[in-house]
């Protein structure tokens, strides 16, 4: 069965079309406050692919902004801690921080005029109530007019508008990705709750040095549909190899695409598509570059935009 | 102890060391037990449709009706994921268990008939790519692309930094054996 009509069902199962309403509108809004404006802790399950890991999370939000931990619990231990315009990744392991500043106007924000857009590209209704971690949650179920996108699941707390479960879900109505709290706190975090656990002063840094840039002749044949470039930018990889970067988003999902220059590369570069869940990278040779396209969206979007990109000698 | 059981479940364990945590699961009750709850938190995540009643106990008398066929299957040398043919074998080890263990897990009564329908896959009006892709293993520095891109995804509005777990999973790049 087709998300489309399993959509449909719904639809008429509530004997009521809702799809687009103001009221399912508000609740996106609302889920969207309320990531910006609470506190709180809590641990959720990331399953992606067949893999499961339990992470906890933990957001401080006082006048001068807000500070979001995030633990994974399982396998490699990995923290990551964002302030206003940074985030910084912690591998105790390698004994590695990756740092990515930004510079332009911090992070997306999906805000009201982005949200009704996002009808051009999804039929929005609400779907059932169910409890989740203790909470009382609505789903908001977005499922997608074309087969370029996923569809989502989106289930927040009644009151508090806070997201308690994201389920991504392909064309033949099969979860692809899920995220779902087993135990939340709002309200009564601390300071001290979001601190990095390491000190890191022997630690080698990775400073993606990410800075806005045009990328001169890089560009898209064709954008897919629904896809507009929100940023183009220059960075570093890893340890040093520089690379441009053009995002692409239909205001819910976004693919980068990653340009960097051959030379000087020891291994060949392996072409194709690997996938990872929800997730999907495509690589291939553009003009002498190695071109990754990584994405969370469907791996038809993935390849399209990869198989677009192209390299005109500016004039 | 549970980390080696995740690894088995998820065929990432060689030979040798799946049939030595088959071998553990068939003596250790808890590690059966932990073996069960697994299974049964990923049904749950997936949202995975119940079994009917009795389901289990049907199988293994099924099975024991079988005749038992002692003609050995030839080996294929070096198959990718080969390991995860040690995922069956170590289900049928602990279905037996799993009888009694379903006994007292708590049966859910209302379905929702809808959500739980099978999935009939159908030849939508799909936009299909130009050319069928080589698929390949997750390329090096994956987690550096993922961390590079998640911060421009949308979704962080919608759930903060929550898809940053996306990037990271170090042990994804470990090849295959």
């Amino acid at each position: 069965m087709t998300l489309r009509v399993f959509g449909a069902l719904l639809a008429l199962a509530a004997g009521v079309a809702q799809a687009q309403s103001p009221e399912t509108l508000s609740w996106l809004r609302k889920i969207n406050e309320a990531t910006q404006r609470l506190s709180y802790t809590g641990t959720f399950v990331y399953q992606n692919g067949g893999r499961t890991e339990t992470s906890r999370i933990t957001r401080y939000v006082d006048a001068s902004g807000d500070i979001e931990k995030l633990e994974v619990m399982d396998g490699v231990p990995r923290e990551i801690v964002r302030t206003k315009d940074t985030v910084r990744c912690y591998l105790p392991d390698s004994r590695v921080v990756k740092v990515d500043r930004r510079t332009e106007r911090g992070f997306p924000a999906l805000v009201p005029e982005r949200i009704s857009a996002l009808a051009r590209h999804y039929d929005i209704s609400l779907g059932e109530t169910r409890r989740i971690a203790g909470f009382d949650c609505q789903a908001v179920v977005l499922t997608p007019k074309d087969n370029l996108r996923y569809g989502y699941k989106l289930y927040a707390d009644v009151n508090s508008g806070m997201l308690l479960r994201a389920v991504t879900v392909d064309a033949g109505g099969q979860n692809v990705e899920q995220f779902t709290f087993t135990q939340l706190a709002i309200g009564n975090v601390t300071r001290d709750m979001v601190r990095p656990r390491h000190a890191v002063r022997a630690w080698r840094v990775e400073d993606a040095e990410a800075a806005p840039a045009r990328l001169a002749g890089w560009g898209l044949a064709s954008e897919l549909p629904g896809f507009h470039k929100i940023t183009e930018l220059k960075r570093r990889l890893g340890e040093s190899r520089p690379v441009g970067q053009m995002v692409y988003s239909d205001g819910l999902a976004a693919v980068s695409v990653f340009i960097e220059p051959l030379e000087g590369r020891r291994d060949p570069v392996r072409t194709g598509l690997a996938s990872m869940g929800a997730i999907h990278i495509y690589t291939r040779e553009v003009a002498n570059h190695m071109v990754t396209v990584v994405g969370e969206a469907p791996a038809v979007s993935v390849q399209r935009i990869a198989d677009a990109v192209e390299f005109r000698r500016p004039q | 102890m549970k980390d080696r059981i995740s690894a088995l479940m998820d065929g990432e364990l060689d030979d040798k060391a799946a049939a030595q945590m088959i071998e553990t699961l068939a003596r250790d009750r808890e590690a059966l037990e932990t073996w069960g709850i697994y299974h049964l938190i990923s049904d749950a995540l997936r949202e995975t449709r119940r079994l009917s009643d009795g389901f289990t106990a049907r199988v293994a008398a099924q099975l024991a009706q079988e005749p038992t066929v002692l003609a050995p299957n030839a080996r294929l040398p070096n198959r990718q994921r080969q390991p995860r043919r040690w995922y069956a074998l170590a289900a049928s080890v602990a279905a037996v268990a799993l009888v009694g263990w379903l006994g007292f897990a708590p049966q859910e009564t209302a379905v929702a008939p809808v959500a739980r329908a099978p999935v009939v896959s159908q030849p939508a009006a799909e936009v299909k790519p130009a050319v069928v892709p080589a698929l390949i293993p997750l390329p090096s520095g994956t987690n550096d692309y993922l961390l590079a891109h998640q911060g421009f995804s949308p979704r962080v509005s919608l759930q903060g930094m929550a898809p940053y777990v996306r990037t990271v999973s170090e042990q994804l790049q470990e090849p295959r054996k």
